[in-house]
């Protein structure tokens, strides 16, 4: 099989995902012998029109951005979204909570009206074009981002689990942060990371995004179990799961 | 083989077993007990109440390699060393003894077998209750079998049942045990008898052939759209559990995408895709319909397959449970109730 | 701990493809060849968990009937990692085997010596197939037989070639419809159970094998019972989820039942109060 090309794009992000990759150290080595990446600024300096694999990095915020990646997804035959601000729109879309003119004068100041800083309404790349593989997290799991790889590659559906959190929390055998009455995003929140978070003794704050069928009603009507209110919660998931 | 140790020579037995052994072993962790490696003599507390996490674990890992692969040959991974697992509760042995049943039946389980055959089992009787056991209402309190030394705590001194010569062998490790007479095993029973009535913080009113008959007729009670309504399908309450052993299993592959290892890891039929095929089609897919499948499974399924209650009354699903749901005493009683 | 197994009941043995053919557009008929030399040692009904390395492993339904040769045929529908990459095999690529797993098809009790009803609706064809095979290959042993078989659309017929042939044996009546025609069809239009309108049976001496899709048991079932079939004669293979094939994983679970263990067929009537089976 000759090497794919792939090429990586950032859009609106930190790209602190794509800084991800090079914790796969001698794993990069690897994966540059599997592929022949293309545009990937950070690594190479290579230009070129067509792709098998695509991989978006951050979330969509501008018109322009919506032209630009159609015009990636006519060229790729693969596409894969990385890091929550590409699959859910992650920490960008807590914008949507407020009116745009604001958030222009807020970020920008005077320069606000400036027509390039035209902003819309913060978009995962889904939300805009089909997208077969979403590698999910804030930032991504490198080991996770691997195993993706090697699936695409190797002609197999990558399996993102559609569990939440607490199952690999549990397999961790960690004690649940809800027995020292701390709100947990665990119980609805995707797994796949390996249950980071309650792992190092903090609350998970969903940056892998909801479950495909999330019982928020449930983690609603147990707060005050916890001596907690529906507020809270809500504050949590706000960070990540704005559903605006 | 039955012997007395003085409660103060403990840690000098103990300490020669963690020199002559790989020793797993109960210890504090953060405001919990929980099962490790044992370093040191000091960290060892059989007054625990449960441990945070089921001993299955060191059985039936959490992630597994089933087996190696390169292109197109397979190797067996088999690895298992010895150890001793010390300070385990009744119940918790007793979860133990079904799990090799139902591993050893039909096909059996070499991975799992062998981890069992190769590790030494030192059972410890409950001193402290913990907040949820029910294991009382079962007479899962107290265990008589499966262990290969079994330590009851009277006064200042602890009786020690060697039932296997694996277990003698280890007293051997020790100084200062003496000749037990029917003074200690009349003091056990004691304590066998005073723990059915502390191993009860919830009250199961049926018994275990009542709860198996019961269910019989309990498919379309009303308890299991009620509890799953508030169901995170989590599989916390499956995870935890000292007797489940669902699992799934997965290819792994190294960067050259030709060789790798398949794995096996924990599942939990609580989880929503559980029962899906490809279509996608799920066999199971309403909440309420998973959340039944596990009371029926320890009360029902498992039990006419080994013919044993498959809830060991550990407590451990009524605590990991979020939201509350998960009490097998409170769905157990509900539904005697018609 | 008493005595330890030395066989990994996890650790598959290999095969070779010897032949490869497209059925229908998503499905390939495969034949395997164990590079043991051993036979498999089926039963019609049975099936195995085939393997790629790396990609993963699936139950898959034994097509072929037993015979004493070390090979065997499967076919495959197309639906994801594993069957995509098992249609990207080569003929001389390597496979791995366990099995065969699972109940089997009465052939050498129940159904001796009576008339033979198969309903094959969609890729139930395939593991129906073995059975079909065996009870032709045994004609003299069964009475009269039934053949129906249900397609979506023409294209999707498998084993077309061998349907002909099946059609002409002596003594078997074989009957074809499908969900939708297209221009070239002359035969039935419409689900499978309009098919048992058209036949004529005696339901006290018949013994019938369905199957099919998950929606389609519960309308056969209806269909047969309307014609006082008894379902102590009817035998069903039902699918699900199977991550082990030897009654550990948990995931074949029919209520207290075992799909790979008890199952895939079943008498009907052992299964008919058993809530979570059709
Ligand atoms: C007894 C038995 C006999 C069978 N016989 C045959 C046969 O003869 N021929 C044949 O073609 N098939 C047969 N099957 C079906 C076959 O096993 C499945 O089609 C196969 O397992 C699909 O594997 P895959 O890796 O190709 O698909 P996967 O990539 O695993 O899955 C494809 C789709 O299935 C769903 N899915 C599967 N697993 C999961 C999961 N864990 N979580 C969520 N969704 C999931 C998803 O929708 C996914 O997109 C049989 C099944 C059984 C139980
Ligand atoms: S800490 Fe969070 S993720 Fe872990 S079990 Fe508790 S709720 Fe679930
Ligand atoms: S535990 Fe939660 S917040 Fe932490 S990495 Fe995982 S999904 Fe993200
Ligand atoms: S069902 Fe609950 S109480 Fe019973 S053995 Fe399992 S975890 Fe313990
Ligand atoms: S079926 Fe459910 S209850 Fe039974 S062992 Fe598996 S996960 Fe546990
Ligand atoms: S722990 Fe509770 S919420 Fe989670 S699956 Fe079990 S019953 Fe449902
Ligand atoms: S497939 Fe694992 S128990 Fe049946």
């Amino acid at each position: 099989m000759d090497r794919p090309r792939v090429a990586i794009f950032d859009f609106a992000c930190c790209e602190g995902c794509q800084l991800q990759l090079y914790n796969l150290e001698e794993g990069l080595l690897d994966v540059l012998g599997l592929i022949e990446p293309v545009e990937w600024r950070e690594a190479i300096s290579d230009q070129s029109d067509s792709y098998d694999i695509a991989v978006i990095e951050g979330s969509i915020t501008r018109k322009e951005d919506e032209e630009r990646l159609k015009d990636i997804r006519k060229r790729a035959k693969v596409m894969i979204a990385l890091g929550a601000c590409a699959t859910i729109g992650g920490v960008n879309k807590l914008k949507n909570q407020f009116d745009f003119g604001e958030v222009r004068r807020t970020v920008y100041g005077k320069d606000a009206e400036a027509p390039h800083l035209d902003t819309a309404r913060v978009k995962a790349v889904h939300e805009v074009v089909p997208v077969e593989v979403k590698i999910h997290g804030c930032p991504i799991d490198h080991f996770e981002f691997g195993t993706i790889l090697k699936s695409v590659l190797a002609g197999k559906t990558p399996s993102i689990p559609n569990y939440p959190v607490c199952v690999e929390c549990k397999k961790k055998g960690n004690i649940c942060r809800y027995e020292y009455n701390e709100v947990c995003l665990g119980p609805i929140t995707r797994a796949g990371c390996g249950a980071k978070c309650p792992t190092g003794g903090f609350w998970c704050f969903g940056c892998r995004g909801l479950l495909d069928n999330p019982n928020v009603d449930a983690a609603k009507e147990v707060m005050d179990i916890y001596g907690k209110t529906v507020d809270d919660l809500s504050g949590r998931l706000l960070l990540f799961n704005n559903q605006s | 083989m039955l012997k007395v140790l003085d409660t103060a020579e403990l840690g000098t037995w103990v300490e020669a077993i963690i020199k002559a052994h790989d020793v797993i072993g109960i210890q504090a962790r953060a405001d919990k007990f929980d099962f490790g490696p044992l370093a040191k003599v000091q960290d060892l507390r059989l007054d625990y109440d449960v441990s945070l996490n089921a001993p299955k674990r060191f059985f039936l890992l959490p992630d597994e390699k089933l087996f190696t692969f390169k292109k197109d040959e397979a190797k067996s991974a088999q690895a298992a060393e010895p150890f001793v697992l010390f300070g385990v509760h009744p119940y918790d042995l007793i979860a133990l003894r079904q799990l090799d049943k139902l591993f050893e039946m039909d096909n059996p389980d070499v991975h799992y077998l062998s981890r069992r055959a190769k590790a030494i089992v030192v059972a410890v009787d409950v001193q402290k209750p913990s907040a949820h056991v029910f294991a009382g209402c079962l007479g899962f309190e107290h265990v008589e079998d499966s262990y290969d030394i079994l330590l009851t705590k009277i006064g200042n001194e602890y009786l020690a049942d060697a039932a296997t010569a694996a277990g003698e062998k280890l007293i051997a490790l020790g100084k200062g045990f003496t000749k037990a007479d029917d003074t200690h095993l009349a003091a056990r029973k004691k304590i066998w008898d005073e723990n059915k009535q502390a191993l009860r913080r919830h009250e199961l009113k049926p018994n275990k052939a009542q709860i198996t008959a019961q269910l019989e007729k309990s498919y379309d009670h009303k308890i299991w759209k009620e509890k799953a309504r508030l169901c995170f399908s989590c599989g916390s309450c499956n995870l935890v559990c000292p007797t489940c052993y669902c699992f799934d299993v997965a290819d792994r592959l190294n960067w050259d995408l030709a060789s790798g290892e398949r794995v096996r890891t924990w599942d939990g039929c609580m989880l929503e895709d559980f029962a899906t095929v490809a279509g996608p089609h799920n066999f199971r897919n309403q909440r309420e319909a998973r959340y039944r499948h596990r009371y029926y499974r320890k009360g029902k399924y498992v039990p006419d397959k080994i013919g044993e209650f498959s809830c060991v009354g550990c407590g451990r699903c009524i605590g990991a449970c979020v939201t509350h749901i998960a009490n097998p005493v409170e769905v157990y009683n509900a539904i005697m109730e018609a | 701990m008493g005595k330890i197994a030395l066989k990994d009941i996890y650790l598959p043995e290999t095969a070779t493809a010897v032949a490869i053919r497209q059925l229908t557009p998503t499905e390939k008929c495969f034949e395997f060849k164990l590079d043991s030399g051993k036979s498999l040692g089926h039963m019609p009904g049975q099936f195995a968990e085939i393997s790629l390395f790396g990609i993963g492993e699936a139950p898959i339904s034994i097509s072929s009937p037993p015979h004493g040769e070390p090979t065997f045929e499967m076919g495959i529908r197309q639906v994801g990692s594993l069957t995509g990459a098992l249609h990207r095999l080569s003929v001389g690529d390597k496979i791995g085997v366990r099995g065969p797993y699972g109940t089997t098809f009465p052939v050498t009790t129940a159904m001796k010596g009576k008339d033979i009803l198969f309903v094959c609706a969609g890729i139930g064809m395939i593991p129906l197939r073995s059975a079909i095979k065996y009870v032709l290959s045994h004609r003299k042993e069964y009475g009269k037989i039934h053949i129906l078989s249900g397609t979506r659309t023409p294209a999707f017929r498998l084993f077309s070639d061998e349907l002909e042939q099946w059609g002409k044996v002596d003594g078997v009546r074989l009957l074809e419809t499908v969900d939708q025609p297209d221009d070239g069809w002359k035969g039935n239009v419409g689900v499978i159970t309009t098919l048992f309108s058209k036949i004529s049976f005696d339901p006290k001496n018949t013994v019938a094998l369905i199957v099919g899709p998950p929606v389609m048991y519960k309308f056969a079932l209806l269909e047969l019972r309307k014609l006082e079939m008894s379902y102590a004669n009817v035998y069903v293979s039902l699918e699900r989820k199977m991550k082990c094939g030897v009654g550990k994983c948990g995931h074949c679970q029919i209520n207290g039942l075992y799909a790979c263990q008890d199952g895939p067929v079943f008498r009907y009537s052992d299964i008919a109060e058993t809530r979570e089976a059709i």
